[in-house]
């Protein structure tokens, strides 16, 4: 997957969140490749191009990243401040996927410059309706410069 | 300060040549002896303040640090409680939506009651989480129209509206002193409390409107619901008091709570009138006394 092109990239460390947030991919119309980074640390190295990422073109995208603020290693904004000060992925879109509506989480979010800050629901339903409108907005209908 | 002069007033007196003292001037060292006692006491006194103070600061700093503790409790509530309710009604979902055919009925009406329960859950959690931030949230208060607030909380309510056919008088409503965020979601809860309630009704009307009286304004949401019994008229107020007991209606019974807090943190008051079956009225003040 390394070196191969990218839709969408998920950082999201909780295994039912990865899965179920596959599976609501799974059921949108189009076919996305999408990527899974478990931990801050390898995030950092995605977006360093360090390590297992090492030489990885950056026009292989993602065109969207998704992020859980709380996952394990590094903190998610840590994460966010770090894609923004990419050379690479600076301008790639940042939506995050959070359990909380915590406003100094929220406020915290975009001053460090996300894109979108969405509540994953509770009912499954109402989440893979989510996950088309992220899919036709963002990779659709959203036009965003290339790495 | 004080404790400044006191010096300086005994450094004067001890200058002074003993032998010079002459009994006329004795009235005047009983003044200085006067002023000194008041001097020491305001000293103590002022020993004394700065002790509260420094008391009352390390008391502020407890309660501070006690806040950030509630805040942090109520950040990993809401996350490490509502992650495994999403990994349960996900999986139950999936299972429904791509084996279901494979399921007895029983099964899938098993299934169903899970995430009923599931999604229940999910939003007791977001309601108590909603309350207890509630308590903790400083009052942005400044002159708005209530109109405006209720627009924005029936736009929220819009599907909902428009699918029942739902009658929605809006009077107008005069300008007032609050926090817009917070009475947005006093009118939200309110005209929810009211959707839910009119759900059997043919017909339903509900209507957002205020009346003046001599001291104060007083805002009202009224339904042609159900209503209920005027015994329970306090009681709908309380966290998790639902007087429907077989969960006809669904909700956490905690919206109303929220209202009251929040009406509460506007020193104002919060009344209902109803009747059964004839519909309920939900009155609110904002700033007790119009001034």
């Amino acid at each position: 997957m390394v070196h191969q092109a990218i839709d969408i990239l998920l950082i999201e460390d909780d295994p039912h969140d990865v899965e179920l947030t596959l599976h609501a991919f799974q059921k949108q119309t189009i076919v996305l490749r999408v990527h899974v980074i478990k931990n801050g640390a390898e995030a950092l190295e995605f977006f360093h191009g360090t390590g297992a990422y090492a030489n990885r073109d950056p026009q292989l995208g993602p065109k969207l990243i998704l992020l859980d603020l709380k996952v394990p290693m590094v903190d998610g904004l840590y994460v966010t401040r770090q894609i923004r000060a990419s050379r690479t992925h600076r301008t790639t879109p940042v939506v995050v996927l959070s359990s909380s509506s915590d406003e100094p989480d929220l406020i915290k979010s975009y001053q460090l410059g996300i894109n979108s800050y969405i509540v994953k629901p509770v009912d499954f339903e109402a989440f893979i309706d989510t996950a088309q409108m992220i899919v036709q907005y963002w990779l659709s209908l959203n036009r965003a410069p290339a790495a | 300060m004080s404790a400044a002069l006191t010096a300086v007033l005994i450094a004067v007196f001890l200058l002074e040549p003993i032998g010079s003292l002459q009994v006329s001037r004795w009235e005047e060292i009983l003044q200085i002896g006067v002023f000194l006692v008041v001097a020491v006491v305001v000293s103590a006194l002022s020993e004394g303040r700065h002790r509260a103070e420094r008391s009352l600061q390390a008391r502020t700093k407890q309660l501070e640090d006690a806040n950030r503790e509630l805040d942090a409790y109520s950040y990993s509530i809401s996350h490490d409680l509502r992650r495994p309710l999403r990994a349960i009604d996900g999986y139950s979902s999936i299972v429904l939506a791509d084996y279901g055919a494979q399921l007895a009925p029983d099964v899938q009406r098993y299934l169903n009651l899970v995430r009923g329960r599931v999604q229940y859950l999910g939003q007791l959690v977001d309601d108590l989480l909603a309350f207890s931030r509630l308590g903790r949230q400083a009052l942005n208060t400044r002159s708005l129209s209530p109109s405006d607030v209720v627009m924005d909380a029936l736009n929220e309510l819009k599907p909902e509206l428009d699918r029942r056919g739902v009658d929605v008088r809006l009077h107008e409503l005069p300008a007032c002193e609050a926090d817009s965020s917070l009475l947005r979601q006093v009118y939200v809860n309110l005209l929810d409390n009211a959707l839910k309630f009119t759900r059997e009704r043919q017909g339903p009307v509900i209507e957002v409107g205020a009346r003046e009286t001599a001291i104060q304004t007083v805002h009202f949401v009224r339904d042609n619901g159900i209503g209920f019994d005027m015994a329970y008229a306090e009681q709908v107020f309380g966290v998790f008091q639902r007087l429907d007991v077989q969960e006809t209606y669904e909700g956490t019974g905690v919206g109303l709570a929220i209202v009251r807090r929040i009406i509460d943190k506007h020193e104002g008051e919060i009344w209902a009138e109803a009747e059964p079956d004839r519909g309920a009225t939900f009155y609110f003040t904002l700033t007790g006394k119009k001034s």
